[in-house]
């Protein structure tokens, strides 16, 4: 990406719709026909609360969207990939638009942008890492949900969403995640994976305070130097207009993957009593996986496994190659072919689940959603 | 990083010791298959293989494929669309990301791979096979057509010397 100077936008509070429609807008002056020129980094926030999901997730499913209407939730669908997430003055949104670098395949895009994001992190102190193909994480808890957008001329479109902290149980009453299952364990449970800058510092952070850290971090990792603008008119105009159209559409929310998503899970008995593994899928994909046990501490080789599984296809030798490789079933007691099993029992779980009810619960990107049926649907 | 540098080294000398004929007659590169019998266009890492007068086979290699996240959905443009070289044909989703299926080629798209459309896992697990995406047809000799590699020895070069760049920037495993 160019090191010339870069447009840097900042604005808050921004409406589900309007902030999505945005930075598709910024999108449209880049491409590989179009007139060459630096990126476009926008910092913001919205308003408190926004639930946005994945360009190809099935927002039913996804959100509780009677919970949304009590809470005055605004809902929308990025254009990007990654799983369901709460925005609101807590969390910092990243947009940067820009022409997709050619020759560069996706996940190196990805990457080193994520770097630009962890640059900025560790100007507040905080050390976080890009986990492959999933997120950045500090010491095994998610910190930042990543995504890429493409579009056919080739301009492209990242976003990250950073807590600066988080409300976990707002999250959970308007996610669908498996509170009925684990009742009291769930926020337990999602703190044992996800993390903020207001707890990594011991300090209270808002969204917006994050801004001047994380552009420091885009800037270094680029060479770039940021000059403070605003949105033109045109793209102003264009913005209200994707806002209306496609972002605020009954047709862009009800859009959905052709893969179904399910939810499934398994026991295991291990020699210190029982776990149960909870596996989301999205066609034969592992969406999340979980392990939830009589643990004092969450074993480091299970944050390994969950995130070893994330985004992996469901066969023996690809689940096999995560458990091996995390440690897991050492961690457990428990022979590694039993835990691989323990896996696939849940991953056929869901798939049952998946195809005998295409509309279905299922979980967040912080956390899965317990083996419950599926949720009635209006209309459904 | 263990791994020599392979650019520029002619295909058996690439293929060295850590590389050699898996199954299906293709070349394996520092742990990824390869065909030698297609055509590659180096930046989408699409292959293109003659499949008739005037058609050709167009697919992901196992590289493109990882790099672009693990597959969770494919779709592709109607028979009978026109296509253009560096123009998108289809739309990948993958874990994070989602954008276009880039042509390789210009002519028109005859026919989608329906199987890999209903089961991507096909092109991870044969992307030189099964894991085709679609056909097309070209004007002119479909052995030779323009902006791709199709020399063996630059192509065991090129991806060699991408293997070792992904694995270097840690886009994909050592």
């Amino acid at each position: 990406m160019s090191s010339r100077a870069w447009r840097l936008l900042a604005d808050d509070g921004a409406g589900a719709a309007a902030g999505l429609g945005l930075d598709e807008a910024l999108m449209a002056g880049y491409g590989r026909d179009a007139r060459q020129r630096p990126p476009t980094l926008r910092l913001y926030t919205y308003r408190s609360h926004c639930a946005l999901i994945g360009r190809y997730q099935n927002l039913e499913a996804e959100v509780d969207l009677d919970s949304c209407a009590r809470t005055g939730t605004q809902v929308s669908r990025r254009p990007t990939g990654g799983g369901a997430i709460i925005m609101g003055a807590g969390q910092l949104g990243v947009a940067l638009a820009s022409t997709a670098p050619a020759g560069q395949r996706p996940r190196e895009i990805i990457e080193e942008l994520a770097a630009a994001v962890a640059a900025g992190l560790a100007g507040l102190g905080i050390t976080a890492v890009f986990r492959g193909k999933n997120d950045l994480e500090v010491a095994g808890r998610k910190i930042a949900g990543l995504g890429l957008y493409v579009d056919d001329a080739g301009g492209m479109l990242f976003h990250a969403s950073i807590l600066a902290d988080l409300d976990i149980p707002f999250m959970l009453q308007v996610l669908r995640i498996p509170a009925a299952k684990l009742a009291g364990k769930a926020a337990t449970a999602v703190a044992e994976r996800v993390t903020t800058v207001t707890r990594e510092t011991s300090r209270p952070w808002s969204g917006a305070a994050l801004r001047d850290a994380i552009a420091a971090g885009f800037a270094t990792a680029f060479g770039a130097t940021l000059e403070p603008a605003a949105p033109t008119a045109d793209e102003q105009s264009r913005a209200a207009a994707l806002a209306a159209d496609r972002y605020g559409a009954r047709s862009w929310l009800a859009d959905r993957s052709l893969a179904a998503d399910g939810s499934g899970s398994a026991v295991l008995t291990t020699p210190a009593g029982l776990a149960r593994i909870y596996v989301t899928t999205h066609g034969d994909l592992v969406k999340n996986a979980i392990v939830v046990g009589d643990f004092n501490a969450l074993p480091a080789a299970l944050v390994e496994l969950e995130s070893a599984l994330r985004w992996r296809r469901l066969d023996e030798r690809s689940v096999a190659a995560a458990v091996a490789r995390s440690g897991a079933a050492g961690a457990l007691g428990v022979p590694a072919g039993q835990l691989t099993l323990a896996v696939l029992d849940a991953g056929r779980q869901a798939d049952q689940r998946a195809t005998a009810a295409p509309v279905r619960a299922t979980g967040s990107c912080y956390f899965p959603d317990p083996d419950v049926p599926a949720p009635a649907l209006n209309g459904a | 990083m263990s791994h020599p540098h392979h650019a520029g080294l002619p295909a058996q000398a690439a293929a060295g010791a850590e590389s050699g004929r898996g199954a299906g007659g293709l070349l394996r590169i520092l742990g990824y298959p390869l065909a030698l019998d297609r055509q590659y266009q180096p930046d989408t890492h699409m292959w293109v293989l003659p499949a008739g007068p005037g058609l050709v086979r167009i697919g992901m290699d196992a590289l493109g494929i990882e790099t672009s996240g693990t597959l969770a959905q494919l779709s592709f443009r109607a028979a009978g669309t026109g296509l253009a070289a560096g123009r998108p044909f289809g739309e990948l989703e993958a874990a994070k990301f989602v954008g276009p299926l880039v042509s390789p080629v210009t002519g028109t798209l005859v026919t989608v791979n329906e199987a890999v459309a209903a089961d991507p896992g096909l092109a991870e697990q044969d992307p030189f096979g099964a894991g085709w995406l679609i056909e097309a047809a070209v004007a002119g000799a479909a052995h030779d057509l323009p902006g791709l590699l199709a020399d063996p020895d630059e192509i065991t070069a090129w991806f060699a010397g991408k293997v070792e760049e992904y694995r270097l920037s840690g886009v994909i495993a050592q």
